[in-house]
């Protein structure tokens, strides 16, 4: 047996095992880590890590249902429904049984959690495999998949928020009408007897925290090593094809802008276009010009090889062959925030300067996280994301 | 570290780019003689290089300093897109003027793009000896 049996009449009983109350703290803590950094794309790895933090915590809490502390078992609370709404209308009316573990309305709220946050870790896994290429679903979905998975993201965790409301007015409500303080039970894992003693398994518990705090370590060390000429980029995109061709010609103005950024028809058009390229005879022979062609052609934006390329084919109307990456709808979309004076001032100067402000410009794959807007002490105005 | 072998390898590294630098701006100067231009100065060299000539986008007055700097042996900044352009110096920048194509190519969309036409034999003589010094 797990479990000891103590008559501690009056008595301080230990309810939550160690590992429980741990579980409990870490998994509010990611959750709102995760919930604040989910609207500026340069905390994704910050919001991604929180997230991966949390499934791994809602994983060992479901083994833990089974193995773990007498209350924590998912058989001391598997109530039924009518247990659950006959408790809700009991404790409306007035003073209810008073339950040591949980009771048969917190249960139920218990497993909702259980499940919406399962719905909220994959939900975002997908997100991130669809979206991003990242993860265990990299490339497991298509672009187009993308948008419903971040809709049911964004619904999973917001239902979450409105579940944990629920939770936090029952445990204030329980807690004034039992005369205990039940989050203070959740952090010292003791409540007034009469019970049985639960095992308060420290070494699981040790080895929990341990686990998250080494992934914590691997996961952020890359920014205590990082430095200015070498900065650290926690993704890095899938390796697009690469041309030497290409960057010798078409990267010595400007960046050698990956193809995946414009449509077929806007390469060809810029190419027939060189003699007179935004001011500059390119004078560029046949030889070279089909040398370029063979590049751009399979790997434009039509190729939906990054999220950038999917989204800016889909944003350009089929009539319109834009010579311009800064011109597309999708560009003008995520940009419309930067004021015009970041555009003009040091160091970014051109919107088609886009090293400025992306890690991974020339490497064409324009990662959330690998972007470096210029700061404060050349602009007030921080754009915001999304 | 072997500081001593990695110098002796980059000063012959610097001097072949020097050297292959010379040969090829050589045989271009030799070129443009035999279309009727001669008595290259770098001093005219540097004088084009400086002058201004109106933007036809409209923009400020441009000269060929604009995006390279006055000073051959510096890193420049392309005025429009902001890229670093590497030093022109042969001595500085060992790939410099080491590739006839590239060389004519280059004198085509700049001089075009600055004096608003293609280069003279004899502009492009100047030129030459005044980045090669
Ligand atoms: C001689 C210099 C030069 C070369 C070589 C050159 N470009 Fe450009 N390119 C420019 C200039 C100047 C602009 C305008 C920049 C601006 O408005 O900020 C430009 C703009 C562009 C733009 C539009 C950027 C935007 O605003 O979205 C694209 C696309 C482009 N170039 C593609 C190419 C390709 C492809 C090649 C190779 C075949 C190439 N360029 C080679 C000078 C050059
Ligand atoms: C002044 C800085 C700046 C410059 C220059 C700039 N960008 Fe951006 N870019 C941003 C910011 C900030 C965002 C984030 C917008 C958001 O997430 O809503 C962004 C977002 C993007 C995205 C979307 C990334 C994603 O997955 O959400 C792409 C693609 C992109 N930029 C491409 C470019 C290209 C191509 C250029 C050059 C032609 C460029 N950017 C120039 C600041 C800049």
């Amino acid at each position: 047996m797990l479990t000891r049996s103590k008559s501690a009449d009056g008595g301080k009983v230990v309810v939550w095992d160690l590992p429980t109350r741990l579980f409990h703290w870490l998994l509010a803590g990611m959750f709102a880590v995760a919930w604040f950094t989910h609207e500026d794309d340069r905390y994704l790895d910050v919001h991604v890590f929180a997230g991966y933090v949390f499934f791994g915590l809602l994983l060992f809490r479901m083994l833990w249902g089974f193995v773990g502390g007498y209350y924590a078992r998912f058989r001391e609370f598997g109530y039924r429904w009518t247990n659950a709404r006959d408790y809700l209308r009991a404790t409306l009316r007035g003073p209810s049984r008073r339950y040591l573990g949980h009771n048969p309305a917190g249960s139920w709220v218990v497993f909702l959690m259980l499940g919406l946050g399962l719905a909220i870790s994959f939900t975002g896994m997908f997100v991130l495999g669809a979206e991003e290429r990242h993860g265990p679903f990299a490339g497991a979905f298509s672009f187009a998949h993308a948008t419903l998975f971040h809709l049911l993201h964004e619904a999973s965790a917001v239902g979450l928020l409105v579940v944990v409301a629920f939770h936090l007015t029952g445990v204030a409500y329980e807690s004034w009408r039992h005369r205990e303080n039940l989050a203070g039970a959740m952090v010292t894992g003791r409540k007034r007897g009469p019970g049985v003693d639960a095992v308060i398994f420290r070494g699981v518990g040790a080895l929990l925290l341990a686990g998250v705090a080494v992934s914590a370590i691997v996961q952020f060390a890359g920014h205590v090593r990082a430095t200015p000429e070498k900065p650290y980029l926690p993704f890095t995109g899938p390796t697009l094809p690469d041309s030497a061709l290409w960057r010798a010609e078409c990267g010595s103005c400007h960046l050698a802008f990956h193809p995946t950024l414009l449509p077929l028809r806007s390469w060809e058009a810029l190419l027939a276009g060189q003699r007179d390229h935004f001011g500059d005879d390119l004078a560029l022979d046949a030889a070279t010009l089909a040398g370029l062609r063979d590049f751009y052609t399979p790997n434009a934006a039509e190729s939906a090889l990054t999220e950038a390329a999917w989204k800016t084919d889909r944003s350009i109307p089929p009539g319109e062959t834009p010579l311009r990456i800064t011109e597309t709808e999708y560009w003008k979309r995520k940009h419309r925030d930067i004021s015009q004076r970041t555009w003009e001032r040091d160091p970014v100067r051109t919107k088609a300067n886009c090293a400025a402000c992306h890690l991974d410009a020339e490497q064409g794959t324009f990662e959330d996280a690998a972007m470096r807007p210029p700061g404060p002490q050349t602009d007030q105005s921080r754009p915001k994301t999304r | 570290m072997k500081p001593f072998p990695n110098a002796i390898f980059l000063a012959a590294l610097l001097a072949s780019g020097v050297a292959a630098a010379a040969d090829v701006v050589d045989e271009r100067l030799a070129a443009y003689k035999a279309r009727g231009a001669g008595g290259f100065s770098a001093a005219a060299g540097k004088a084009l290089w400086n002058k201004s000539f109106p933007d036809p986008k409209g923009g400020e007055p441009q000269s060929c300093a604009s995006c390279h700097t006055s000073n051959l042996s510096e890193p420049g900044k392309h005025v429009e897109t902001g890229k670093v352009i590497e030093p022109m110096k042969p001595a500085v920048n060992p790939k410099r003027l080491t590739d006839a194509k590239r060389i004519e190519k280059w004198f085509l969309r700049n001089c075009k793009r600055i004096l608003g036409r293609e280069c003279t034999a004899q502009e492009k003589g100047d030129f030459l000896v005044f980045v090669r010094n």
